[in-house]
């Protein structure tokens, strides 16, 4: 899936540390404002969000946690094989995972990577190899020797949080983990709503803009490999929308209450799951549902999402909320004003 | 207490200590006592912040995102016999910090938001050395005056969320860590762990919704703190 445009992302506008770690608080990041039906541009700050809710507003939250999905393995089905970086991408519903092997020497995807190896890991945990996955060569599938919450507990005990090479430090997982985040299961963490704290949830329940939350386990955001990744074929993925969520939802709607999504994740899931007349059900599933600028939105009327790299899918996402040179137009000035990129950066609502 | 929960109905447990031959015994009891409860056990330390995370994770995993109550009553006394402040090695002073007040700081900070959509209950133990400065209750004391003026903070932070923060004080009980306290004490006049649920069972059920922020004495009338 091609973006609808493309930019020059500058390398000095990534992200590289958390915002805590850069002088100011999680809720003090930049906000870029996008009117949907203006398409007028403002600048402020994230802590400032509530100028642009109104009572009566639903803002419906990811609350899949970050896994620890980076794990170190070692080919132990050869002598002397391969040591690996192993990251998690998916939970497959045969207990089977996709994961991304990168080698640890030399060429990332040279070490005689192949179906039937076995991955030994410390704490004595083993996988095996089973396959390419057909949709994202890149990908593998794994089984592991030990399944359920036990493997939960391994992963958790091994692992540390993917780490990209713009960011500065491997920072802990907590600071990967969206304040509200509740059932393990994310590869990488559903960066839009970092910026939230409780306070500001508390203060904007009181104001009468109410919170719900779906659960939609997020995949890689890069399999390292630039064609792959710019081609950025869509995954399937598991959601599940309760049915709490789900009322909240429609009685929003009814009232004349906006639905904001906070990350793409939440437009995706709810999207899939919203008939025709954007009435949603509490429903669990898998989506392969593509949203772009010939999706028409049924429930979701605002996104609040982080800046998009320039080749990424999710600018086209964007496209089903404005008019692609709308978008352009913002993230031109965005770079202009040096905003931040990527997980640990600045935020951009789309209302 | 894991016992008394299976017993009153609770739908799952998640039973968490440094050593999993313990944890392994109770699980063997809950599964004769009630064999349709979905327990998970965690070997774990919380004094350690990525094994809080461990800890979390592995619950919610397991109940799908749910929880309702969480019972803070991992404890350590320090060095035994204990020392005198003055005598208190800071290193064991600072353990005694990370397992008895940041172990539950950090808990109630990641398990909070499975419970703000449904609401839930936080239950801290506590100790009267958490009012009063006896000698030679050094760290443990000092860590127990902490965690009751954590679970004030707590509770008033929470007010509106639904989420209600109570802590007890069980009184002398005849645990392994109260006797290697006080050696020379007859452990006899201490009461059981099991004979002291009755409050725990109250709070965490939804008989307790509403109450928040109080202190209870398990071995009292605790019951009169409700009217207060």
């Amino acid at each position: 899936m091609a973006a609808p445009f493309t930019f020059t992302l500058p390398p000095e506008l990534s992200a590289k540390e958390p915002p805590e770690r850069r002088g100011i608080r999680r809720d003090q990041v930049r906000l870029l404002v996008i009117e949907r039906a203006t398409g007028k541009i403002e600048h402020t700050r994230f802590d400032k969000i509530d100028n642009y809710l109104r009572q009566n507003d639903l803002l419906v939250f990811n609350s899949s946690r970050t896994l620890p999905a980076s794990m170190r393995g070692c080919d132990c089905s050869a002598a002397h094989g391969p040591c690996m970086e192993v990251r998690l991408a998916e939970h497959l519903p045969d207990d089977s995972w996709l994961a991304l092997l990168l080698c640890e020497q030399g060429d990332p995807f040279g070490c005689g990577l192949r179906a039937g190896m076995q991955i030994e890991f410390a704490e004595g945990l083993n996988a095996a190899v089973l396959a390419r996955d057909l949709n994202i060569p890149r990908l593998w599938r794994l089984r592991f020797s030990i399944t359920g919450t036990e493997l939960v507990d391994l992963i958790y005990r091994l692992g540390k949080p993917i780490r990209y090479e713009y960011v500065s430090a491997p920072w802990d997982l907590d600071y990967y983990q969206t304040v509200y985040a509740k059932e393990p299961g994310s590869a990488e963490m559903p960066s839009a709503g970092r910026a939230f704290t409780w306070k500001l949830l508390f203060d904007l329940k009181r104001r009468g803009i109410d919170s719900a939350y779906i659960v939609l386990h997020t995949g890689l955001s890069s399999y390292m490999d630039d064609e792959l990744d710019r081609a950025h074929p869509a995954s399937e993925e598991e959601y599940f929308v309760s049915r709490i969520t789900a009322q909240k939802v429609n009685s929003t709607r009814e009232n004349g209450g906006r639905i904001i999504a906070v990350g793409t994740t939440v437009v995706r899931a709810l999207e899939s799951v919203a008939d025709l007349d954007g009435c949603v059900g509490e429903k669990q599933g898998y989506t392969r549902l593509k949203i772009n600028g010939q999706h028409r939105l049924k429930v979701v009327n605002g996104l609040l999402t982080g800046l998009h790299e320039p080749e990424a899918g999710h600018l086209d996402l964007l496209s089903a909320f404005l008019p692609a040179e709308q978008i352009h137009a913002a993230y031109e000035e965005a770079v202009a004003r040096r905003y931040l990129w990527h997980e640990f950066g600045d935020l951009n609502l789309i209302l | 207490m894991a016992l008394r929960f299976a017993r009153e109905g609770a739908a799952g447990l998640s039973l968490v200590a440094r050593h999993g031959d313990q944890l392994n015994a109770v699980r063997e009891e809950l599964r004769k006592l009630a064999p349709k409860i979905d327990s998970v056990i965690i070997e774990a330390d919380v004094s350690k912040p990525r094994d809080i995370e461990r800890i979390v994770a592995t619950t919610l995993a397991q109940f799908k995102g749910h929880l309702d109550v969480l019972v803070n009553n991992a404890s350590t006394i320090g060095p035994s016999p204990m020392p005198n402040l003055l005598d208190y090695p800071v290193e064991d002073f600072r353990q005694v910090l990370d397992t008895n007040l940041i172990g539950p700081f950090l808990l109630i900070k990641n398990a909070l938001p499975a419970m703000t959509e449904r609401g839930g209950s936080i239950i801290n133990v506590t100790s009267d050395a958490g009012q009063i400065g006896y000698p030679g209750w050094g760290a443990y004391g000092i860590s127990k005056f902490g965690l009751e003026g954590m679970s004030q903070t707590w509770a008033s932070e929470l007010e509106e969320s639904g989420v209600r923060v109570n802590w007890v004080d069980p009184g002398s009980m005849n645990t392994a860590m109260h006797r290697a306290a006080e050696p020379e004490e007859d452990p006899s006049e201490w009461a059981n762990p099991a004979g002291v649920t009755d409050v725990f069972v109250f709070l965490a059920s939804d008989e307790s919704k509403g109450v928040t922020g109080k202190r209870f004495q398990a071995q009292e009338d605790w019951k009169a703190t409700l009217s207060k």
